[in-house]
């Protein structure tokens, strides 16, 4: 695979929550609105990109017995300088993402890439990945959060945009409400899938 | 056994890298995130009970130290001075007192000339709907205008009796600051 299909299959062929159906802690609890999304999205990124090219760079310094042991601690570090520039220069964000950003280091998306990916390909390969991925999951967390936002508090990123005798879904603020938006994001995307497989088919 | 002792090189290396990252970041990061904290946590109460400044309180902001610790450590107090031409008229300060559940942390509002300006709540864990009314104005305005002298009291709320007594605790710890260190602070 060239570098720029390493990339864009974190886009849709791969993109993580809905394909790879990984990293669901943070993608229900936080996507209460789109501006949470997008925080956090951005925030795996960055731990995501530095962390499989730091996995990559080290993969061969790093004996097979203790590369899980090395891999957390990489990505650990970069999840509290995460943590640290988010609180002394969003402070707001950070307060409302809280236990979500420390968490980070259990997403099991980083971990994965770097496992399944990183600790096997060259660097660059590996950013492409790290930032496809990231990049995914980023859209797919904004996207969650404008649905729930829109439909749970009638604005999109802050602004009020349903007509003034909205009332508030509030269930979808909920975390059932999560589940549902995120079951109904999974079909349509396999419906999207579907349709185009058979049209695939029938050339 | 070379296999053990390259395993235990490389950890050590990547852990000692990473700690050697982390506290130049920490480094880096600890005087914005301090005053993130003090601008988001205490800037409403501060705003709230100083008026007409024409400084920034947050910017101007002071540590004087109280006392010690136990083990000897210097027990900080952060004052918010509100300055008008470049001359401190007013201090916001943060008293403690014991309430129902936990510590109130109370902003206090003193003018130089020894009257309590307004208070306002920072913190308290009282309970919702019955303790948490101190935080209301009709009860913190009752502050307002009385002279910043050790023992002030106030009415408190019926029901809350032990929320509005912690919150008298609390601002005349403030006033008990202000007058003990009065030359540290105007």
């Amino acid at each position: 695979m060239s570098i720029k299909d390493e990339f864009t299959k974190g886009l849709w062929q791969t993109i993580p929550p809905f394909r790879l159906v990984l990293g669901l802690c943070p993608t229900l609890a936080v996507t209460t609105s789109a501006k949470n999304g997008i925080g956090m999205g951005l925030a795996t990124t960055f731990v995501l990109v530095f962390s499989n090219l730091f996995v990559s760079l080290l993969r061969r310094f790093i004996p097979n017995q203790v590369r899980i042991a090395s891999f957390i601690v990489i990505i650990a570090s970069f999840v509290v300088i995460v943590e640290l520039v988010m609180q002394a220069y969003f402070y707001p964000l950070f307060k409302i993402l809280g236990i979500f950003i420390p968490l980070i280091v259990v997403n099991c998306i980083i971990l994965g890439r770097a496992e399944a990916f990183a600790s096997k390909n060259g660097p660059i390969a590996s950013l492409a990945d790290g930032l496809g991925i990231g990049l995914g999951f980023t859209i797919s967390l904004f996207v969650l959060g404008c649905i729930r936002e829109l439909l749970g508090s009638g604005t999109l990123l802050g602004v009020s945009i349903m007509w003034s005798g909205y009332e508030p879904f509030k269930f979808m603020l909920k975390p059932p409400g999560a589940f549902v938006a995120l079951g109904i994001l999974l079909a349509l995307i396999n419906l999207i899938t579907q349709v185009q497989a058979r049209k695939g088919g029938g050339k | 056994m070379r296999d053990i002792i390259k395993m235990i090189i490389v950890l050590t290396i990547i852990s000692a890298v990473s700690g050697l990252v982390l506290s130049l970041v920490y480094e880096g990061t600890k005087t914005p995130i301090e005053y993130q904290i003090v601008k988001f946590v205490k800037e409403p109460a501060v705003k709230k009970v100083l008026t007409g400044y024409d400084n920034d309180p947050i910017i101007d902001r002071k540590k004087i130290i109280i006392g010690e610790d136990e083990l000897g450590k210097p027990i900080e107090l952060i004052i918010f001075p509100a300055k008008k031409a470049g001359k401190t008229f007013a201090v916001a300060l943060e008293g403690k007192g014991k309430g129902f559940h936990g510590l109130i942390g109370v902003m206090v509002g003193v003018s130089k000339e020894g009257t309590l300006l307004d208070i306002g709540i920072t913190s308290h864990s009282e309970t919702p709907g019955v303790g948490s009314r101190v935080t209301k104005s009709s009860f913190t305005n009752k502050f307002k205008g009385l002279p910043a002298k050790p023992g002030l009291t106030v009415d408190g709320i019926s029901g809350a009796t032990y929320s509005s007594k912690g919150v008298m605790s609390a601002v005349n710890q403030a006033i008990g600051y202000v007058n003990k260190f009065s030359k540290e602070i105007f």
